[in-house]
């Protein structure tokens, strides 16, 4: 019983973290149609940011509220100086992310030197769940992640920003032509989705090894998740962080956690061939 | 009705809430020439799909030499002897016209006609070796319809053959069509009634959905409800 | 034949000529600096071969090479196997092909195309490289393996042992040139044609009778294969293989090959990958860090700046000329 809970748990913790990296990737990829390679570094910034806040004596809360800064500021740097002269070229707005990925990965190496960066957890020690003994910080990060998801899904649903956001992706010119101005939309959009990630980034940084390249393996997971989970809809982020992260748990637990990956791998493959359309969305073709 | 080749029966399609088609047939003969036209949002380009099998029908079925085409892969139907043009004209814009014909008729297996007489059929010849992407309008669709007779049809469905064309190209069109009369069967889709005039041949008239007449074209021009609902608007 | 055609040739002929009368200029060392970046050069033509006739990028195609340096590095390291090299390059080639196959069928079929299947191909990189480094007890973990013996066969009463430098140099020389014509004779053709056909749209194509799927997924698993024979080559030179041959530096360094030299000249991508790589050695002989981050510099001017290549300079400064002349 206790090693099922344990499981769960565990597969929780992963399945928020997918949520917030794939909400960013949800909105650029799947909704403007950017691929951009550079959304795993919005993960390490964020980490980083909590690491450069502890080693310089601040609180591991105030790193958290900064990761989301320094993923928004990155992201809108990004937006602005990049992507938004390309949104008309998919593969040279793949080939320039992963150029900016590369650049920031070695500019934090240049800046914080090499090696994993020690980051401490804001309470030591675990919570007594009747059915099993699990470690507290994980608990506060699965509370965070769940109270962020949340209040994005209102942020979209219930203010004019939002509505903004859904007219423009449900159709540009439409939009445009009631008076939004979209190029200020999806920079917004895009910068918030950063933001998140950032978070996402604070958040994961006790528990991961805080390294310059430690954004690759968020990048790739939060692309299953959206391709798995297919695009536009809450809903569909949620699928896809669940069925990756659930499955990434339940078969580290039982293999190595690279071959885990090439089945998490193989398994997306499939499930986009039977639905084209992603896990969410009813029609298959 | 040994030479029934397409043949569409009580053909249904919705949306969600939505009745796109209904109760719609049609039967086409072998190297018959028809035409189906109604107003914009009238079902054509979705009757037509049906027709080529990218959409399977709610209700009713559609066969072609009895066989039930929905779903298939689009290689397989344009294997089966049915050829296509869309609506917006769509060629191989980085391939010459003479490329975009060998890549035609490389798409079955045994192409009879060779690529200089198709470009003299569309009347391309001396634009040979131009970038399809840098031919006029026109000349596109006239381009893809060569396309489309390359891959040697027992079925041509064109879907506003002429949309975006001159009075001039309309006709040379029609003129282009009518001399192909007899090899196979065609069936176009049109709201351009000088053309279908032009052609003057069996007419399927949808309004919302439904079948509102059908006959020689010379009938249906003098239909009164024809006239109400569609000609008269023009 | 079209005057393009003319100058691929001329230009091909005169690399070939010059990959002739080199062992006359060079010692040993320089030979063996030139073999291996020829080696990456065959890998980079691998590459072009799908992104520049299909337009879909793979981002993981140093998987291909890594599990073609593996295959070899295990079947010519078992000293049970008879005839390991000619083996080892035969596994190694099917090995590659094998995974591009399964991995090809689902994402062509299942209509991925595109910014998609660039994702997947990463995460398969990706994934390749963590096999490499966690399953240690066949691959050696993190430090790979060591002592592969060099490429030596009999085939026919001809002798080949490529243990010396000259011998390995023209054996790797022989067979990019060989592969690189090939490849450019099945991409200009009608197979290339339709490809390009495919790639302005594809909808089209089908609906002409192409099946288009299985067209992109052949020409993959044909630049996977070429990639794992070159991979193969590569760990027999080298003489040992590690994870980071399969791993995402690599994958992103053969993209630059290709974009810089010019993606869809199957020569450019050659080229580009001998010149880089000298730029490399010299760049990295400083500090060995400064080098991705140059990388990522020439990303993103490639994509603002150079969008065909170097390449096209030529073509840029020519088209320049013409305009002044008709100007006058």
């Amino acid at each position: 019983m206790d090693f099922a809970v344990t499981t769960l748990l565990n597969a929780l913790t992963l399945i928020s973290i997918l949520m917030l990296v794939g909400l960013g990737l949800a909105i650029s990829f799947g909704l403007m149609n950017v691929t951009n390679l550079a959304h795993g570094e919005f993960v390490t910034v964020g980490a980083f940011a909590v690491y450069f806040v502890q080693s310089m004596g601040g609180s591991f809360w105030l790193g958290l509220a900064a990761a989301p800064i320094a993923g928004a500021v990155v992201g809108c740097i990004l937006e602005f100086a990049i992507i938004r002269h390309l949104y008309s070229r998919p593969v040279s707005t793949v080939l320039a992310t992963w150029g900016v990925s590369l650049i920031l990965q070695q500019g934090l190496e240049l800046a914080f030197g090499l090696g994993a960066k020690p980051v401490t957890p804001p309470v030591e020690g675990t919570f007594d769940l009747i059915f099993t003994v699990y470690p507290a910080y994980r608990l506060i990060l699965i509370g965070i992640a769940m109270v962020t998801l949340l209040g994005v899904i209102l942020l979209i649903s219930r203010t004019s920003f939002g509505l903004d956001i859904r007219t423009v992706i449900q159709n540009r010119e439409m939009a445009e032509g009631v008076g939004i101005n979209t190029r200020r939309t999806y920079a917004i959009a895009f910068t918030f989705g950063a933001a998140i990630a950032g978070l996402a980034g604070g958040l994961v940084a006790p528990l991961a090894i805080v390294l310059p390249q430690m954004g690759v393996n968020y990048l790739a997971n939060a692309f299953f998740v959206v391709i798995v989970g297919g695009v536009g809809s809450i809903g569909g982020l949620v699928a896809g962080s669940v069925f990756v992260g659930g499955l990434t748990s339940v078969l580290n637990y039982q293999i190595s956690p690279s071959l885990a990956q090439a089945i998490v791998l193989l398994a997306a493959i499939v499930a986009v061939r039977l639905r084209p359309n992603g896990l969410f969305n009813g029609a298959s073709r | 009705m040994s030479d029934v080749l397409l043949k569409a029966e009580n053909v249904g399609i919705r949306f969600g809430g939505l009745q796109a088609l209904e109760a719609l047939n049609l039967t086409v003969h072998d190297k018959e020439l028809c035409c189906i036209i109604g107003p914009n949002g009238a079902g054509k380009s979705t009757f037509l799909n049906v027709l080529t099998g990218t959409l399977r029908p709610t209700s009713g079925s559609v066969r072609f030499l009895g066989h039930d085409i929905a779903g298939l892969p689009l290689h397989r139907i344009a294997r089966l002897g049915i050829a296509r043009k869309f609506q917006i004209p769509s060629i191989f814009p980085s391939l010459s016209v003479e490329d975009n014909l060998k890549v035609a008729r490389w798409g079955v297996p045994s192409p009879v006609r060779p690529v200089g007489e198709l470009m003299e059929l569309v009347a391309l010849t001396d634009r040979a070796a131009t970038l399809a992407g840098e031919l006029a309008h026109g000349q596109k669709q006239w381009l893809e319809i060569g396309m489309a007779l390359a891959i040697e049809p027992r079925l041509l469905l064109l879907d506003e053959p002429t949309a975006g064309m001159t009075p001039q190209e309309t006709l040379a069109t029609a003129e282009m069509l009518l001399r192909l009369k007899g090899e196979f069967s065609i069936v176009a889709v049109e709201h351009d009634i000088r053309f279908v005039r032009a052609l003057n041949c069996e007419t399927l008239v949808l309004h919302q959905g439904r079948r509102l007449r059908s006959g020689p074209f010379h009938e249906i021009e003098t239909d009164e409800m024809v006239r109400d609902v569609y000609l008269g608007r023009r | 034949m079209i005057a393009r055609d003319r100058n691929w040739l001329l230009i091909f002929a005169v690399c070939v000529a010059l990959a002739i009368v080199y062992p006359l200029f060079a010692d040993g060392y320089k030979l063996t600096v030139i073999r291996d970046a020829l080696i990456f050069g065959l890998f980079a033509a691998s590459l072009d071969f799908f992104w520049g006739r299909t337009g879909i990028l793979c981002f993981g195609h140093a998987a291909f090479f890594g599990i073609g340096g593996y295959i070899m590095a295990l079947i010519t390291l078992n000293d049970a196997i008879p005839f390991g090299s000619l083996l080892g390059i035969a596994g190694a080639v099917t090995g590659a092909a094998f995974v591009a196959a399964i991995i090809g069928y689902f994402l062509f079929f299942g209509g991925i195309r595109g910014s998609y299947f660039t994702i997947v191909t990463l995460a398969m990189g990706v994934i390749c490289q963590q096999a490499a480094v966690s399953w240690s007890s066949v691959t050696g973990g993190d430090s790979g393996l060591i002592g592969i013996p060099p490429i030596a066969f009999d085939l026919g009463g001809l002798h080949v042992d490529l243990s010396q430098d000259l011998p390995s140099y023209i054996f790797v020389a022989a067979i990019a040139a060989v592969v690189v014509l090939a490849l450019w004779s099945i991409s200009r053709g009608r197979w290339g044609m339709v490809l390009t056909a495919i790639q302005d749209n594809e909808v089209r194509a089908a609906a002409l009778g192409h099946n288009a799927p299985l067209r992109l997924l052949v020409t993959f698993v044909l630049s996977a294969a070429i990639a794992g024979l070159a991979g193969a080559l590569y760990v027999c030179m080298a003489g040992l293989v590690a994870p980071d041959l399969s791993g995402l530096l690599l994958s992103t360094e053969v993209i630059v090959w290709v974009a810089v030299g010019g993606r869809g000249t199957l020569l450019g991508p050659v080229l580009g990958a001998i010149f880089i790589q000298r730029a490399q050695q010299t760049i990295s002989s400083f500090n060995p860090s400064l080098w991705p981050l140059l990388l990522g510099c020439v990303f993103v001017v490639i994509v603002f700046v150079l969008p065909d290549g170097i390449l096209s300079i030529y073509a840029r400064v020519k088209s320049l000329f013409k305009g002044r002349r008709r100007a006058r």
